[in-house]
């Protein structure tokens, strides 16, 4: 907050240090982005821009494989984790102990990605097993390999990594909404389905959709659990990293990761703006409300 | 149009509790058909959680709803005969008032163009014929209000609740809309039900009236009646300005007149059927325009109750001045008289005075 007698440098000063933090942070990325458009590659002398690279993503089929399993168990992780997150947030807004909602919902943040990731392999080798036994006590084989990693565990695992970030995002969004106006459409005759879906989800809208995104790219961000619950090299993170690992990263894998950062960065940006946008127009709303047109 | 004997609204032994909290003590009401009725109280008395428990927003603990006859406790809102008009507006932001008002129209898949033509209509009952493009954030109070009851009344239900629908506006707006409520209401003829904490709100608009408190229905009847003739000393506080007197009584004669004693000085009141035993603690009120100032060596004459105190404060409010003073017993009483633009009584701070106000004007309250 600037008041009138706060110095105009140090306003300037806190402004150029946010920068400076931010950029720091984004450099690496930068780098990779600067990297995708070299002919020679990374570590090469001379820099020759090309966009070759971009074009050869696509027939590194290993690549793009690897692109769509991950946007496969992101959308799948979307779709039940979002509807999730906005039951836990009605809820939190009705129940008499929205304490505990709000401790159990980030539970999962406190668990290092690697004890939860390992826990759960454990979890689902042991319920192989027991349902195997299972069916071995009636003489069947039905029940093996229900629980064998694969998509199944790793959307778990991603379930249960997103499922606090989407509960906050959409729970902040359904702060400003106000729950007379559920109460406002039932007195109208809808029922709750469809006081739901005309009044509240067009006002919660904005918070569902930035929910949906931020899911995608802590997809997309997510190594250890997808590695460990999915199994073999082949989504996003775990090919870049195999790769990394094995042969160094190859160019189009870095203008693959630039492309990434690229559609990141855009839907992230494209979030901030509606907000920014959205602010706006409630404070258009409030300045309306302090002066009405034709007021009587 | 309903008959005016058909019952619209009737409970039963209704009660809402909270985990331990009793919000609503077994209430039994009736509420005529077409009738304006208003359920006045204070805040956290109960008077919100029944008007919410007619609507079908909360599932009571106890009791049965029958509206219009039929049993709907086990029904949603949407399921019964009411529709709503809230206190903090709750139009929809996102929609026009043309839309705002024929949301529930809409609902009922009525074509385009009966819905335009009703909403249309009701727009120009509430006084705001031209106003449907305009979006709720661009109307002030007043206007969202009536557009709220033009929500409800487009739908033709047989009853409607009115949950503190004037509370968010000024004092001379509300006055406004209270006429024009009642107005309304006997326009189209239907049963509103208006919560209200304002005991002048609900004297302007009610046909009939309750008082709601501590989850207890303690009175109802006319405005008139509960402003002259309270039954619970809660009443005689609440409605009206009155000065209440507790004491105990020590004599009751064959006239039906009751003698209290105050501990400083005995009042004599008529028991008006009420017949307290010798020895039981009532109160007897009396409103502070039926008290006057009186010569401070005057003798009660018959008829009349006297006593003494000293003068606090005047306070002139324009139409009307109070005159404070203070009883024996440290208890202050009000003394409200029309101000007759003499530019005051001449009485000085801490000067003894009388007041005096005739016997059959106090009421006697056994609860």
């Amino acid at each position: 907050m600037q008041d009138d007698y706060s110095s105009l440098w140090g306003y300037r000063l806190k402004w150029l240090y946010t920068l400076l933090v931010v950029f720091t942070l984004m450099a690496p990325v930068f780098y990779v982005m600067y990297i995708s458009f070299n002919e020679n590659g990374f570590g090469a002398r001379d820099y020759v821009f090309t966009l070759d690279w971009y074009v050869v993503i696509f027939s590194d089929l290993l690549l793009l494989e690897s692109f769509l399993n991950t946007l496969v168990l992101a959308t799948i992780t979307v779709v039940v984790v979002v509807p999730m997150g906005l039951v836990a947030a009605k809820h939190y807004k009705i129940t008499r102990y929205p304490l505990a909602v709000v401790s159990l919902m980030l539970s999962p943040l406190f668990v290092p990605a690697d004890i939860l990731g390992s826990a759960l392999l454990v979890f689902f080798k042991n319920l192989n097993k027991t349902f195997t036994l299972l069916g071995e006590s009636f003489s069947v084989n039905w029940f093996d390999n229900w629980f064998d990693l694969g998509y199944f565990s790793a959307i778990v695992g991603l379930i249960i990594y997103t499922l606090p970030y989407v509960f906050v995002v959409i729970l902040i969004t359904m702060a400003r909404y106000k729950d007379q106006q559920t109460e406002a459409a039932r007195s109208c005759g809808a029922t709750a389905w469809q006081a739901f879906w005309h009044v509240e989800f067009p006002q919660i809208r904005a918070g569902i959709f930035s929910a949906c995104s931020f899911t995608i790219i802590l997809t997309f961000n997510e190594y250890t659990r997808t590695s460990l619950l999915k199994g073999g090299y082949d989504t996003f993170t775990s090919v870049l990293v195999s790769q990394m690992l094995n042969e160094g990263m190859s160019e189009q894998s870095y203008a693959m990761s630039a492309m990434v950062s690229y559609i990141a960065i855009a839907i992230i940006g494209s979030i901030i703006l509606l907000t920014l946008v959205r602010s706006e127009r409630l404070e258009q709303v409030a300045r309306a409300k302090a002066d009405p047109m034709g007021a009587t | 149009m309903p008959e005016k004997n058909d019952i619209a609204v009737e409970v039963k032994g209704l009660s809402k509790n909270y985990g331990d909290v009793r919000a609503l003590k077994s209430i039994d009401l009736q509420i005529g058909a077409g009738e304006y009725f208003v359920l006045l109280g204070p805040s956290g008395g109960g008077k919100t959680t029944l008007l919410r428990l007619i609507g079908g927003f909360i599932r009571p603990t106890a009791g049965e709803i029958f509206l219009h006859s039929a049993e709907v406790s086990h029904l949603p809102p949407n399921g019964r005969p009411t529709s709503m008009v809230f206190q903090s507006f709750a139009l929809f932001p996102h929609m026009n008032v043309q839309t705002n008002v024929g949301y529930g129209l809409r609902l009922r898949n009525m074509p385009k163009v009966e819905i335009r033509e009703r909403v249309d209509a009701m727009l120009e009952m509430v006084g705001l014929t031209g106003y449907g493009e305009r979006m709720p954030h661009e109307l002030s109070g007043g206007q969202q209000q009536r557009v709220q009851l033009a929500r409800s009344l487009v739908l033709e239900v047989k009853i409607l609740l009115l949950d503190e629908p004037l509370a968010a506006l000024d004092a001379k707006l509300r006055k406004e809309m209270c006429i024009e409520l009642k107005r309304i209401q006997e326009k189209v003829g239907i049963t509103f039900i208006h919560v209200t904490h304002n005991q002048e709100e609900a004297m302007t608009v009610a046909d009939d009236l309750a008082i709601i408190s501590g989850g207890k229905l303690l009175e109802r009847g006319k405005a008139r009646d509960l402003y002259e003739n309270p039954i619970h000393r809660f009443t005689a506080e609440f409605i009206g300005e009155n000065n209440v007197f507790d004491g105990h009584v020590t004599a009751v004669d064959g006239e039906g007149h009751v003698m209290v004693d105050l501990g400083y000085t005995n009042l004599t009141v008529h028991g008006r059927d009420q017949m307290p035993g010798v020895g039981d603690k009532v109160s007897i009120s009396v409103r502070s325009e039926l008290v006057q100032l009186v010569d401070g060596n005057a003798m009660a004459a018959q008829g009349q109750e006297i006593l003494s105190g000293t003068h606090r404060e005047t306070v002139y409010l324009g139409l009307t001045t109070s005159e404070l003073v203070r009883l024996p017993n440290g208890q202050e009483l009000l003394v409200r008289q029309l101000s007759d633009g003499s530019g005051g009584n001449g009485i000085k701070v801490d000067e003894a005075v009388q007041i005096s106000w005739r016997t059959v004007d106090g009421r006697l309250h056994v609860s």
